[in-house]
């Protein structure tokens, strides 16, 4: 059996029915990130080539909203992107660490 | 250093019955506990397909992620590290089973997983140079015979 196009398959017994919120807000990062890489003119592969990733995929991984970019690799990131590194991080902050950003920032974007 | 890429087959974009099957059923026991786990499936920009197992609620962060570029099967953690990577489905899901297993059975698993892989390796490498030397034997011994 072959999926669906655009294939967007979930499982698991007690997968919940509703989306939980951290998962909708990696999603909105991704999107966010796949607009920035799309303006920077650079593909997946392009950027992980960039990023010195053997594989594209985890690019993928984050824009699908599963993952996020490590705290680690969020310089080189905004530096490929060409975004500034702390406001790079600043924007992440907004969907990973909602109430870090509000702690920090006095204020929901 | 450069990103791998592959020419997809045709009709190759999509996971199969079978594929999930056996990832599926590597990460039965991780999927069946009472903490939300779940699963989902995705595409990369150029059609590849990834498989995501997401860890418990109420974040469900993709713990491992394996996909599928040109008949070759990548092992990731949620933080992209590439944890194994082979053209044999079973393997990558042995080892996707391996890494989320708890520690107890983490050094079971491992010396299970060097032993899959040695053979794997037996099996795609070593072998066909033993076929190749044995050919060689078959067609020289009766020449060496000869001189003898």
């Amino acid at each position: 059996m072959k999926r669906a196009k655009d294939q967007e398959v979930s499982g698991g017994k007690l997968r919940p029915t509703v989306v939980p919120e951290a998962r909708q807000q990696r999603k909105e990062a991704g999107d966010w990130l796949k607009q920035r890489r799309a303006d920077a003119g650079l593909s997946q592969v392009a950027l992980a080539e960039r990023l010195g990733m053997k594989y594209y995929t985890f690019i993928s991984q984050v824009e699908n909203g599963f993952s996020r970019v490590p705290t680690e690799a969020m310089e080189a990131w905004a530096v490929q992107l060409g975004l500034e590194p702390s406001e790079f991080a600043k924007h992440l902050l907004v969907y990973y660490e909602p109430e870090l950003y509000r702690l920090l920032f006095g204020k929901k974007k | 250093m450069s990103v791998l890429t592959f020419e997809r087959k045709q009709d190759g974009e999509l996971w199969s019955e079978a594929e999930l099957h056996t990832l599926l059923a590597s990460l039965d026991a991780a999927l069946g506990s009472e903490d939300g786990r779940g699963w989902e499936t995705g595409m990369t920009e150029k059609g590849d397909p990834q498989f995501y197992l997401l860890g418990s609620l109420p974040d469900q962060a993709c713990q491992l992620c394996v996909s599928r570029i040109g008949g070759r099967y990548i092992l990731e953690d949620g933080a992209g590290r590439l944890l194994f990577e082979h053209s044999s489905l079973p393997l990558v899901a042995l080892h996707a089973k391996a890494a989320v297993s708890s520690r107890r059975w983490s050094v079971v698993a491992r010396i299970v997983l060097l032993w899959c892989t040695v053979r794997h390796t037996l099996h795609d490498k070593v072998e066909p140079l033993l076929f190749e030397s044995e050919e060689i034997f078959v067609h020289l011994a009766p020449k060496f015979a000869a001189f003898a």
